[in-house]
């Protein structure tokens, strides 16, 4: 009998963690000790709920996307099929960019929370180091990056769990009504915890790696899931621990404070290694994804040929050191200037203005291409798909004009992702079929030459 | 020329290439080629680095699918034009590995350049 299954295809659980631990970054710490103070306190585990739901139905658009062209390109050949070629190439670019900004943001909360752990060593050695030893294990290729990937996301949430579980138990005693309470900035609250599930649609390009179409929907979901439930219980334990989370508006390190409390010592070593861990599956997965995409472009002759060089283990080793390079690069800058929330900020408005992006996709395809197999379909489309734009195109506003304390009036994050886009469009327009003709005459003079006389 | 043709061609200008054999040694791979249009299977076989392919179903299971029209699959097997542009435009999908999707890749890059 004929063969028709394909073998060494990735089992479910990776899609999950994957997807768990892209979305389980260190700055999620720091977005549940916001969501408290925002919500007013203990009600903030319901606020992240509610954030979860709404999450929920921008991966049914992701899940309608991906099913239709399971493809590692994703972005790139769902908004081509679905609009056009220049707008997908603008929108892939600027997309690609966020990975780093998350990379970038991620050090900084890992640099402060070893500092603090280990006080004789400066904060960003260890960034350096962690970052310089997630290319490392890169560069030896896909396999070692992905069991990392799948023990750390596992790790993270497990750990989260158990620690704010024993936190909640130790802690005083829960007090139900508070649970519930509904403070005055409830729905900016909603809108912070949107943030903490970022990113999980990051495991969308390795579609292509799984027999059945289903398992990436089926992975986003469970990890929507597991993120809400972990991260939901840490900040039922955290508001606990400190019941005016206003207290903790400027700490770095509210982890270390829950894992201290639930088990002393032990406890808040642990969370600092968890720091560690979810700094690495932020970095690692982060460069996994956005070095393929990278090379992918650079191999349709979108970005320079050099990005496109693979190493003797198949990996695109210039799109993996040139990502790590600007991510360090940006990640000393904040250090230095301290200014994380503006990459936060520009990271959540473009993932959102994305999120947006997929509705019109998932519109758009259905007009264009209504006969196209559709493993999943998006939720009550249209009602669902047409209120995830418009949530998600505000909550894309409210993020990039958001101005951090300190920083003035302006709206940094707002200016640079404009800025970005602008360059990536003149590049497009104007750069890029410049620089296709130049190559299509180096051709043809490549021909000419090479013809007999 | 036909899709059978040129994927026989394919094979045969891998095998001819010195490089692509040393790094291709420890590749051994079934790939199933479906032209998605006229619904005609196709085969690419690799044994420790030796291509050989054909027409019809494979006898086990692939390592990695290719789909596409084709006219598409002809012109990425003939060199007319790089694996990634039709692959970015939705136009050819593939299922599989990474590291062999790469491979393919590097292999058409090897024979037929940029």
């Amino acid at each position: 009998m004929a063969g028709r299954g394909l073998t060494k295809v990735l089992p479910l659980r990776t899609a999950v963690s994957t997807s768990a631990g892209l979305a389980s970054a260190a700055v999620n710490f720091l977005a549940v000790v916001d969501v408290a103070v925002d919500v007013g306190g203990r009600s903030a585990w319901l606020a992240i709920m509610v954030a979860g739901v709404l999450i929920l139905m921008a991966a049914s658009n992701f899940s309608e996307l991906n099913g239709l062209f399971p493809s590692a390109a994703s972005i790139r050949v769902w908004a081509r099929r679905g609009l056009n070629d220049q707008v997908s190439l603008v929108a892939s670019l600027v997309y690609a960019t966020t990975v780093v900004f998350v990379i970038a943001a991620d050090g900084f909360v890992l640099g402060h929370v070893f500092h603090a752990a280990v006080g004789g060593v400066p904060g960003i050695l260890w960034v350096v180091l962690i970052l310089a030893g997630t290319a490392a294990i890169n560069l030896r290729g896909i396999k070692i990056a992905g069991a990392v990937q799948d023990s750390n996301a596992f790790f993270l949430l497990g750990t989260l769990v158990l620690i704010s579980l024993i936190a909640i138990w130790r802690g005083p005693q829960l007090d139900i009504g508070p649970l519930f309470h509904f403070g005055s900035n409830w729905f900016e609250g909603v809108a912070l915890g949107v943030f903490i599930f970022v990113g999980f649609e990051w495991v969308s390009p390795l579609a292509e790696e799984f027999h059945d179409a289903r398992a990436i929907p089926r992975g986003m979901y469970i990890a929507l899931g597991l993120i809400a439930i972990a991260f939901g219980l840490f900040a039922l334990a955290l508001t606990d621990i400190v019941p005016h989370p206003s207290q903790l508006a400027t700490s770095l390190i509210p982890q270390l404070i829950v894992g201290r409390t639930a088990l002393g010592a032990l406890g808040f070593w642990w969370m600092a290694l968890i720091t560690l861990t979810t700094a690495m599956t932020t970095f690692n997965g982060g460069l996994v994804t956005a070095s393929r995409f990278v090379y992918a472009l650079a191999r349709e002759r979108s970005l320079p040929s050099a990005w496109a060089r693979l190493n003797a283990r198949l990996v695109p080793s210039s799109a993996l050191m040139g990502l790590a390079t600007v991510a360090l690069g940006l990640c000393v800058l904040v250090y230095v200037t301290g200014e994380y929330e503006v990459l936060i900020n520009a990271g959540a408005g473009v993932e959102s203005l994305m999120y947006a992006l997929t509705s019109v996709l998932v519109f758009s395809l259905r007009r264009r291409e209504p006969n196209r197999k559709r493993p999943f379909h998006a939720f009550w489309y249209p009602v669902v798909p047409g209120f995830v734009a418009l949530i998600f195109l505000g909550l894309a506003v409210g993020a990039l004009t958001t101005t951090p304390v300190g920083t003035g009036n302006t709206p940094w994050a707002l200016v640079f992702v404009a800025g970005l886009t602008v360059a990536a469009t003149i590049y497009v327009v104007f750069g890029l079929p410049k620089k296709r003709r130049q190559e299509v005459l180096a051709r043809s003079a490549k021909t000419v030459s090479a013809d007999p006389p | 020329m036909g899709l059978t043709a040129t994927l026989q061609g394919f094979a045969e200008k891998c095998n001819q290439h010195e490089r692509l054999r040393v790094m291709n040694r420890d590749w051994t791979r079934n790939v199933r080629v479906l032209a998605e249009d006229v619904g005609e299977d196709y085969w690419i076989r690799s044994v420790a680095g030796e291509l050989s392919a054909g027409e019809g179903e494979l006898s086990e299971d692939a390592d990695m699918e290719i789909r596409a029209d084709q006219r598409v699959l002809e012109a990425v097997f003939s060199g007319e034009m790089t694996p990634t542009e039709p692959y970015n435009q939705g136009d050819l999908m593939v299922r599989g590995n990474q590291d062999d999707l790469f491979r393919l890749d590097v292999i058409t890059l090897m024979i037929w350049g940029e």
